[in-house]
């Protein structure tokens, strides 16, 4: 941490210039995701103060955005949030001339099916959802796919996300579908699939399933990686596996929305967040894994080399972003209850 | 028999309301960040909260929206109070039953009409929209616990210092207020809690200016509750705490 924060003072020396009007951001942010010393720092370059709010998911923001409209200059939506409110006209669109550090992005995240082009968005994290495997108890090579769970030796010992389209996500990727597949048949076959599967659940938890999985209630998880990450720091014999049917990835990107008043300033900051010596602060304070290809240089090696925050490109490769799904959310919303009842 | 049995029945309420602080100021000094396993004893969370600067700064205005709604409902409560006490009015029941029915309505409706109106009005999300959602929160339950302080007075007393020549304001300031002061301190500490840890209200009233506590503690579960949490709850429960017996002390004296 300190190399890093010697990083940021030195490239002091070439920050950007400070802008005429020192005006006032508004971030709306998830909680814990952004590091107090790059907002202080951009503050200190910039003479923009940064005023952070917090949403817990997804739909407070959007409910507040779409409610209260003004007031906010940056937010950060998922990447099905990105689709749904830029389908619903949302958001503005960025001024690229503005963000001249916007190729330090890894092509692999950016012009993705939710937003393309990124007329509207900028990757700020990403990750993934996949497999954590108790290796203590179950062995090394118990699981290396999704159809693996269906194995009877993980009766009474799995946990499951509490999230409709993540478990949904399990069944279409073992039956070879992308897993934002709207077709009705498709969704049919995959809802079967997991009706064999609940009897097997003994958790869901979307909030912290770290906890289930270290106190050894659970020896097999579908969680993401920012939580497999402290599982397997705590526990080395906690696992992560990236399943060969392919798995879901996340992506939460800045997003200026309608009724912004801080133009300026919000391009401002995004083309702060896009440097890689930020990029790489904010990924090692935080665990997760930057967008950003040129922060590898800043990274500590250990969190650079660790794949359960930075699969190799062979893995991240099998990795599919969810996108919003419409209509058919219905669908997913109505097989989900009938799930949950049969496991009661 | 029958005096253990009582006494095991309080020993177990009192552990169901207490243990849980209990343990949330144990795992405040515990050296482990993430597991439920004791690693040893640590301060190092409460010198990390004093550098988590956005935490404490929603918990100041925490505090500042807790103090000011409790007062401000206090004196709306009070005096709504004293008037269906003490006067017979067209539309005295209407007030009685709206006040009912805002005790009983869920925050979410509360929350969300709030939101409609301010926006209907055109105020900008921030701390007077907060205050005023706390405020309206609250005001029920004032009224009702000085209300109830009210009807346990006797009447004689007003009428004696009217006889004797007191005027209205007079009698409010001499006589009621001081009779009615054990339930405007209950009031006006039921109205802090309530402000204190109040989330579905302030995430509709409150705008990207003025972020509390509670709604940033809320955010977090997405990415765990950091320990820094435990150390702030074990702060504020220590000067809520205080404030209590603090007040108690106060009222005695006076009486």
């Amino acid at each position: 941490m300190k190399k890093l924060l010697l990083a940021i003072v030195l490239t002091l020396a070439f920050a950007v210039p400070a802008l005429a009007g020192s005006g006032e951001l508004y971030l709306y942010i998830w909680s814990e995701y952004i590091p107090d010393e790059v907002v202080e720092n951009f503050t200190k370059e910039t003479g923009i103060k940064v005023h952070l709010s917090t949403y817990d998911s997804n739909e407070a923001m959007y409910a507040k955005i779409k409610l209260a409209g003004d007031g906010y200059d940056l937010i950060v939506p998922s990447s099905d949030y990105v689709g749904l409110m830029r389908r619903q006209d949302m958001l503005l669109p960025l001024d690229k001339s503005k963000l001249t550090n916007f190729p330090n992005l890894s092509d692999k995240f950016t012009d993705q099916p939710f937003d393309p082009d990124n007329t509207f968005s900028v990757p700020y994290m990403w990750g993934s959802t996949a497999i954590a495997v108790n290796t203590g108890t179950l062995g090394e090579a118990a699981v290396t796919s999704y159809a693996d769970l269906w194995k009877p030796e993980m009766n009474g010992r799995l946990l499951l996300p509490n999230d409709p389209r993540e478990v949904f996500a399990i069944a279409l990727k073992s039956l070879g579908y992308s897993l934002n597949d709207t077709d009705p048949a498709h969704l049919e076959q995959a809802y079967q699939k997991l009706k064999a599967l609940m009897p097997y659940v003994r958790v869901f938890d979307s909030d912290s399933p770290k906890q289930a999985l270290l106190s050894g209630e659970v020896s097999v998880g579908v969680i993401w990686n920012g939580e497999a990450y402290i599982a397997n720091q705590e526990n080395p014999e906690i696992q992560y596996v990236y399943p060969k049917e392919g798995f879901s990835m996340w992506m939460d990107s800045l997003c200026i929305p309608k009724g912004a008043k801080n133009l300026d300033e919000a391009h401002a900051f995004l083309n702060y967040l896009l440097r890689p010596d930020v990029a790489a602060a904010i990924s090692t304070e935080m665990g997760y894994s930057t967008p950003n290809a040129k922060a590898a240089e800043f990274l500590e090696p250990e969190v650079a080399g660790n794949p359960i925050v930075y699969p190799d490109a062979a893995t991240a490769a099998h990795g599919e972003f969810q996108d919003d799904i419409g209509e058919a959310m219905k669908l997913y919303e109505d097989y989900w209850v009938k799930l949950k009842g049969s496991n009661d | 028999m029958n005096i253990w049995v009582k006494r095991a029945y309080a020993a177990l309420v009192f552990a169901f309301l207490y243990l849980p602080l209990v343990v949330i100021a144990v795992y405040s000094f515990n050296a482990s960040k993430y597991s439920l396993a004791w690693k040893g004893f640590t301060l190092q969370w409460y010198g990390r909260l004093l550098d988590n600067a956005t935490l404490v700064d929603a918990a100041f205005r925490s505090m500042t929206i807790a103090v000011v709604s409790a007062t401000v409902s206090c004196v709306i409560g009070t005096l709504a109070a004293f008037m269906l006490h003490q006067y017979r009015f067209r539309g005295r029941r209407a007030v009685f039953a709206s006040i009912f029915v805002m005790m009983m309505s869920p925050d979410i409706v509360i929350g969300i009409s709030l939101l409609v109106l301010f926006l209907g009005v055109g105020l900008s999300l921030g701390f007077w929209t907060l205050l005023m959602g706390h405020v309206t929160l609250c005001v029920p339950f004032v009224t009702a616990t000085v209300y109830t302080r009210f009807k346990g007075f006797d009447p004689t007393v007003v009428e004696a210092a009217r006889d004797l020549g007191a005027v209205e304001y007079q009698v409010f300031r001499r006589i009621v207020l001081p009779m009615a002061a054990p339930g405007l301190v209950a009031g006006w500490l039921l109205s802090f809690t309530m402000s204190l840890d109040d989330v579905i209200v302030s995430f509709f009233t409150t705008g990207p200016t003025y972020e509390v506590l509670p709604l940033r503690i809320y955010s977090m579960v997405r990415l765990g509750i950091k320990p820094d949490v435990n150390a702030l709850s074990v702060v504020m429960i220590t000067v809520t705490v205080a404030a209590v017996l603090l007040s108690r002390r106060l009222l005695k004296e006076k009486s």
